[in-house]
């Protein structure tokens, strides 16, 4: 019996059913309709105060995507965030392995070491950063705000990989290498193949940290790396709301497909993060 | 045992998991490093001669201190806000009937939503002009924009720990709920048999299975909040600034000399991030330990 059967059969202490249907509705006002707003506000034309919603809609801000900076900036937040996903995975799974290795009071600090960078405010991650890259020429350039963008993504994701090789078996490894498996051999045939979910997931979850990054992007970038965020921001200061609501709804519909695919692979996966 | 200690055992998986966490930190550290080094007048904008004069300035301004004092407002209010919304989501809504699993569905929403996206969003619909403005227009509770109270750019970022709230409330739901569909149930049934009541259960199992399991989440929404940059760029008050703002205003000042002022509140910022990693990572080894 899972979980959520056991949770059906506990009796609850139970709020009136009136108290529950204000919560949903009050559920429905605050996370639904905000979004709805947000596709209204794109597709919509006339919009004065105090009218609830347009008078008039077009959809010439969605046709101006191609034309606009929005495009162009969408390409380039797309191409960061997928090598994000991609070589954080690369560099986090040894790291998370690693850590996971660790026991008793070294591995809180290996944990610690590795939230650092999560918890590190961008803005102050990337004034450090800025000078490094600076010094090495990248600064103001895709690749070297493909490197700040890592920084947090490779501290998630080492603590996502901490999660997934604390509940892996070890004793599979061992027996493989028992059976006269080379190392490579035991990774090729054994761990990746075991690994492949928590490795998706990983990669997905790399692509949704470099894809909202706007702090870092600005600080390391410069002005000179245009990511939708970026692009996003100028349009709301500059009151730009429908071409801005196109923008936000570009950023939000990759991560809410991308959390949905993980919430499924991870029902799926046998090796679950933590 | 010491990093020494590891070195005379010969404990290999020790030094490795060791040179990780070092590897994953040194970012943060030489942040860390520069952000001094510039405060203390070594290097950066404004570099003259090493000394704590810059430092002492910055600490000595009122600005700094009520930024500081918003920053932690707005992250104080915006947590609390957040992790109430959580715990109501997950006590009254942890059946697994339609109705349970659409409100918690409904919860999470704002989990994919970036800080930007949630900062824009809080100006069209907090704002004067905004929807919420709109909808008390249309029931005649207000007559013309300027009745409304503000919560955009306003002195006490309402508005701002309002949009907070809601961004991260989802990420402590998705917590909380999986904390009582894995922890609680059968220690409730036990409570429940032993002859406890409803609130007893709640005040005695529930609640103490909960706080405890939230609070490293409730640490990193705290710290998240705190360095939030765009979200409060758009929507928290020009005057005081809060931290981030405060680091953006102080690198682009026109006076070079005042622009390595932003390392001294950079420091402070990446300090409050230091404390949070600490308290994060104390509670967990308190009430969540790692080892398998």
């Amino acid at each position: 019996m899972t979980g959520s059967h056991l949770a059906a059969a506990v009796p609850r202490p139970g709020p009136g059913r009136i108290v529950r249907g204000v919560l949903l509705l009050a559920l429905v006002a605050s996370s639904l309709a905000p979004l709805v707003l947000l596709a209204i506000w794109s597709m919509s034309g006339r919009w004065l105060y105090p009218a609830l919603l347009p008078t008039e809609y077009s959809a010439a801000s969605w046709r101006a995507l191609g034309a606009e900076s929005l495009g162009p900036a969408l390409v380039t937040s797309g191409a960061l965030a997928a090598a994000a996903g991609l070589v954080g995975c690369v560099l986090a799974l040894p790291l998370g392995r690693a850590l996971a290795r660790l026991r008793g009071w070294r591995r809180h600090v290996g944990a610690a070491a590795a939230f650092l960078p999560v918890a590190a405010p961008p803005l102050a991650l990337g004034t450090g950063l800025q000078v490094v890259l600076l010094s090495v020429g990248l600064g103001g350039t895709v690749a070297g705000v493909l490197l700040a963008h890592l920084v947090p993504a490779v501290g998630y994701l080492s603590l996502f990989f901490l999660g997934t090789f604390t509940l892996f078996d070890e004793r599979v490894e061992a027996e493989a290498r028992t059976l006269g498996a080379t190392p490579w051999q035991v990774w090729r045939h054994v761990l990746l193949p075991m690994l492949r979910g928590p490795i998706v997931e990983a990669v997905a979850l790399g692509f949704l940290i470099s894809w909202g990054q706007f702090a870092l992007t600005l600080v390391v970038g410069g002005g000179a790396v245009r990511a939708l965020p970026l692009e996003v921001f100028a349009l709301v200061r500059a009151g730009q709301d429908r071409a801005a609501a196109v923008g936000a709804l570009l950023l939000v519909v990759p991560p809410a497909i991308g959390l949905a695919a993980l919430r499924w692979a991870a029902q799926r996966t046998a090796v679950a993060p933590a | 045992m010491s990093i020494r200690m590891c070195l005379r055992r010969g404990s290999a998986a020790d030094l490795i998991g060791l040179g990780a966490g070092v590897v994953l930190a040194a970012p943060v550290l030489v942040g860390i490093g520069y952000a001094a080094a510039a405060s203390l007048g070594v290097v950066g904008p404004g570099a003259t001669a090493a000394g704590v004069e810059r430092i002492a300035r910055v600490l000595a301004e009122r600005t700094t201190w009520r930024g500081l004092g918003l920053t932690l407002w707005v992250a104080v209010l915006a947590t609390a806000l957040a992790m109430a919304g959580a715990v109501l989501v997950a006590v009254l809504f942890r059946g697994a009937g339609w109705f349970d699993r659409v409100a918690r569905g409904l919860a999470v929403l704002p989990l994919p939503v970036p800080h930007l996206v949630a900062g824009a969003l809080g100006v069209w619909i907090l704002g004067q002009s905004g929807e919420i403005a709109r909808v008390l227009a249309a029931v005649g509770a207000v007559r013309m924009p300027a009745e409304v109270p503000a919560l955009v750019y306003d002195r006490w970022g309402i508005g701002l720990a309002l949009t907070m709230a809601w961004k991260e409330s989802a990420f402590l739901a998705v917590v909380a709920t999986a904390l009582l569909a894995t922890r609680s149930v059968d220690v409730e049934d036990a409570a429940r048999t032993l002859g406890a009541g409803p609130l007893q259960t709640f005040v005695r199992i529930t609640w103490p299975i909960l706080w405890r399991g939230l609070l490293p989440a409730v640490i990193a929404v705290f710290v998240f909040v705190a360095g939030s940059y765009e979200a409060a760029a758009l929507l928290a008050p020009s005057d005081p600034l809060v931290l981030p703002l405060l680091v953006a205003d102080r690198a682009s000042d026109p006076d070079l000399g005042r622009r390595g002022d932003a390392y001294v509140a950079t420091l402070l910022l990446l300090g409050i991030a230091v404390l949070a990693v600490v308290a994060h990572e104390w509670t967990r080894a308190r009430w969540e330990p790692l080892d398998p």
